[in-house]
Formats: structure tokens, C-alpha cells, sequence
């Protein structure tokens, strides 16, 4: 029954090449030259098939990674603890927040935290917030930086320019400034060491950088808790996190620093390495 | 038999491991000595609120003595202010003039390249009588703003390099607070 089956196969497509040359008069083209056009152009179909069913798993995973219900759990999310910051906070100045699926913030786009006032979580950022203090912390240094920009000259246009012009200095204020903003709204501080130390890179130096080094920008976060909020520090619910035990193993030359400038009751600024 | 042996070994090297991780766990030694003796409590924050009433009473203060932010100033300072007048609500007297209030530097941001100014961020007010979560949060003094200047100046000097750069260098002032500088903060009593 099968080879019949074949048979009558290759009969149809022998009749079909047949009638092709017949009817297109290509007595030049040869049998097998046909047969090869014939194979390519199964094995063409074959890759475009391969390739839609790829496309169509593609969607459908993003689909899954993305579904409404989810996003607005996110949202609500981060809504909820940017709220509290503001409130708690009593920061007079409107300022929303925005959960962005985009992996992470595009060079070419504005700084949406100076211009519209609008702190927006980028996947990238939100990914590595593990607890709600790691995501207050992540929110808290952006409120910071758009608070900045309300006031002063032209509605504070003035002071947003500022905070791009001095990038460097603005970064240690709106580390400082979460610390403030995290305390006030009942959340514990040390989670932004945790947050930095997971996800900011260690640069080779920051002589022409835009950015502080990494290690500078904790040891700065450190010892302003210490000065300010020594509780956190005395009664560390983080002191057994893996994150946090590496943060200590990599900043103990900085926190010698500190300890000498305790020690000797010392008001000097520290050059942190 | 081989096999019980091979769970004894097994169960040690897991001991081992056990105890190797926590005995990596890196202690905190400099916390650890320098405040595990002192009495620190956590700090308060607002837990409840209803910001519902428009009602604000402005408080004026001024600081007790001059102060710097070049030199006399660091965060965590705690600074003297006194009531410069008598603040009334609701017909009686809420605040004595002379009263003594003290207030904390939050922040200094230094000042910077471009005229960028010093500014210093003072909160946490404290008034006899009054309660600190029904006063405004804080209160930021600049120094002298030249980038208002600086930045025109570096835009119309780009054509003609490296002159825009040499504005760079142009620094903003720093913060004065003298005894003169009258800081208005506000109370509002029916907030929660």
C-alpha cells in the first residue's frame, strides 16, 4: 500500500514536470536542474515556517512575561511605597511614578525625573529590588533629584539644568537624601547599601567620569547613616545578608578610614577611595 | 558497609561546609565597638497622617549665632535658632518671641563648578510646646547663584574654544546664615 502510494507520487510529479516543460517550452532546462529548484523551494518553505512558529513563540513569551495583571501589580507597587515616601516626607511637590518595561532608560530620552517630574522604574532597575526597602530606596533617590527641580529661577529650570551639569555631586546628594527620605517614611536605610552594592558597577577611577566610584558613593551612604542613624547600624536586620556581608568585605579600607576619623573626633571630609 | 561509610564522610564534609559559611560571615567590628555601649533609639516616623486642614501658621526664626558652610557646618550639626516674633492661633499666644529652637542640618551640598551654589538642607525643628510632625519638614538655604550668569556666558563663548570651558571654573557661593536671615517655617495645628 505504501510503495503504492509512492509510486503514484513520483508519477504525478514526473506528469506535473512534464507538463511544465510542455507547456513552458523550456526544452533547454534539464531534469535534475528542476528537481534541485523543486527541493530549494520546499526547503524555503520549510525555513519560513520555522521562522513564523519562532516569531509566534517569541510573542507568546512576551505575552506571559507581560500580562496586564501583572504590570499593574508592579504599579500598584511601586505607587504604594512612592506615596508613603511623599507623604510621610510632607514633600509639598507633585511627583508620579511610572513602571517602564523597557529593559532600561534610552540615552537619547530626557531625564523624565527633571522635566515632567515623573520618577519612572525601568525593568533593569526594578529587577534587582528584591524587598520593599531595596524598591524604597530605588524610588527615594529619584524623588530627591525631582524635587530639585521645582524650585529656584523659571518654575526651577534653572536647578534641573544644575543637577545635569554637576552629575557627580548630585548623586552623593540624592544617595543622601534617600537615606533622609527612607528614615522618615519608616523603611531602613541600609537597604540602599544592598541596592547599590547588587546593582551599580566599580568603574577604574572617576577623574572624568560622570559617576562616582561605586565604593566611594557606599562609604559616603555608610558613614551618613552612622553619623545620622547609628540605630540601623547597631541593630542591622541586614548584618547576615549575603549582599551586605559583601558590601563589608569589600569596604574595609573605607570604613578604616571612618573608624580613625570617629576615633580622633575628627569633622574633616574623608576622600573615599 | 561501604555505604554507611560513605554517609559518614559525607555528613562530615557537610558539617565542615556548614560551619566554613558562617564561620566567612564578616562581623561588623567597627559598629560593633563603637556603639554596641550606647543607648540609641529608632528614629520616629509618621506613621498616621491627614493633611486635610489648610491651616499653616508661619513661625519666623533666626539663628542664634553666624555660621559658614565652608567651615563651620557638617551634617548632623545641631544649630540654635530663636523665635524672632510671638506667634498667636486662635487668639492665644502659641509661641514666646526669644523662644529657643533647635533644628538639625540635614544636608550640605558643597558648592560647584559652573556658579553652581552651596546649599544646606535644615530640618527636623524642635519647639518647646509644639510637635515636631506638624511642622514643615525642612527648610534649604543657598549660597549665591552665579550659573544664572555662567551658563549664557558658557553658550556664547562655545564658538570661539576653549573659552566656554573656562567658565567651568566659575564657583557659586557658599551658604551664610547670619543672625539677620529671618527663616520662616510653618505650623499647622489640626495635622494628624
Amino acid at each position: 500500500m505504501f510503495l503504492l502510494k509512492n509510486e503514484q507520487k513520483l508519477f504525478c510529479h514526473s506528469v506535473f514536470i512534464d507538463n511544465f516543460i510542455q507547456n513552458n517550452n523550456y526544452a533547454n532546462i534539464n531534469f535534475e536542474s528542476l528537481v534541485i529548484l523543486k527541493k530549494s523551494m520546499k526547503m524555503i518553505k520549510n525555513i519560513l515556517i520555522i521562522m513564523a512558529a519562532l516569531c509566534l513563540f517569541q510573542n507568546i513569551s512576551a505575552a506571559i512575561e507581560n500580562t496586564p495583571e501583572q504590570i499593574n501589580s508592579i504599579q500598584t507597587r511601586i505607587d504604594s511605597i512612592g506615596f508613603d515616601i511623599l507623604n510621610r516626607n510632607k514633600i509639598p511637590q507633585r511627583i508620579v511614578f511610572v513602571y517602564d518595561e523597557q529593559d532600561k532608560k534610552n540615552i537619547l530620552t530626557s531625564d523624565k525625573t527633571l522635566t515632567k517630574r515623573q520618577v519612572v522604574i525601568y525593568d533593569e532597575m526594578y529587577k534587582s529590588a528584591e524587598s520593599d526597602d531595596e524598591l524604597a530606596a530605588m524610588i527615594a533617590r529619584e524623588i530627591s533629584l525631582a524635587i530639585r527641580s521645582f524650585d529656584g529661577v523659571c518654575n526651577g529650570f534653572l536647578r534641573s539644568i544644575q543637577v545635569k551639569a554637576a552629575p557627580k555631586k548630585f548623586e552623593i546628594v540624592a544617595d543622601k537624601r534617600a537615606v533622609d527620605f527612607m528614615v522618615n517614611a519608616g523603611y531602613d536605610p541600609v537597604a540602599l547599601i544592598i541596592y547599590i552594592q547588587k546593582t551599580a558597577p566599580q568603574q577604574r577611577f572617576d577623574m572624568i567620569s560622570n559617576h562616582n566610584l561605586t565604593s566611594k558613593r557606599l562609604a559616603v551612604i555608610y558613614e551618613y547613616i552612622y553619623t545620622k542613624y547609628p540605630y540601623f547600624l547597631k541593630n542591622n536586620k541586614y548584618i547576615n545578608n549575603k549582599y551586605y556581608q559583601n558590601f563589608l568585605l569589600t569596604s574595609a579600607s573605607n570604613r578604616k578610614m571612618l573608624e580613625e576619623k570617629i576615633r580622633t573626633n575628627s569633622n574633616e571630609k574623608l576622600k573615599y577611595e | 558497609m561501604k555505604n554507611s561509610n560513605m554517609n559518614k564522610i559525607f555528613s562530615v564534609l557537610c558539617s565542615i561546609l556548614i560551619f566554613c559559611g558562617t564561620a566567612f560571615a564578616v562581623e561588623d567590628d567597627f559598629v560593633n565597638k563603637t556603639l554596641a555601649q550606647k543607648a540609641i533609639e529608632r528614629p520616629q516616623y509618621l506613621e498616621n497622617y491627614n493633611f486635610e486642614d489648610t491651616t499653616a501658621i508661619p513661625i519666623k526664626l533666626s539663628i542664634a549665632s553666624e555660621v559658614d558652610s565652608e567651615k563651620d557646618l557638617y551634617e548632623g550639626q545641631i544649630l540654635e535658632f530663636i523665635t524672632v516674633e510671638r506667634v498667636k492661633y486662635d487668639g492665644k499666644t502659641l509661641i514666646r518671641k526669644g523662644t529657643p529652637v533647635t533644628a538639625r542640618v540635614e544636608t550640605i551640598i558643597a558648592n560647584g563648578m559652573n556658579g553652581i551654589p552651596a546649599s544646606v538642607i535644615i530640618g527636623n525643628f524642635n519647639i518647646p510646646g509644639i510637635e515636631s510632625s506638624r511642622l514643615t519638614a525642612e527648610y534649604e538655604k543657598y549660597g549665591f547663584d552665579l550659573s544664572l550668569l555662567v551658563f549664557p556666558l558658557k553658550w556664547a563663548l562655545t564658538p570661539l574654544p576653549p573659552t566656554g570651558s573656562l567658565t567651568n571654573f566659575i564657583k557659586g557661593g557658599h551658604v551664610k546664615l547670619k543672625p539677620d536671615n529671618i527663616i520662616t517655617i510653618y505650623y499647622h495645628p489640626n495635622w494628624l
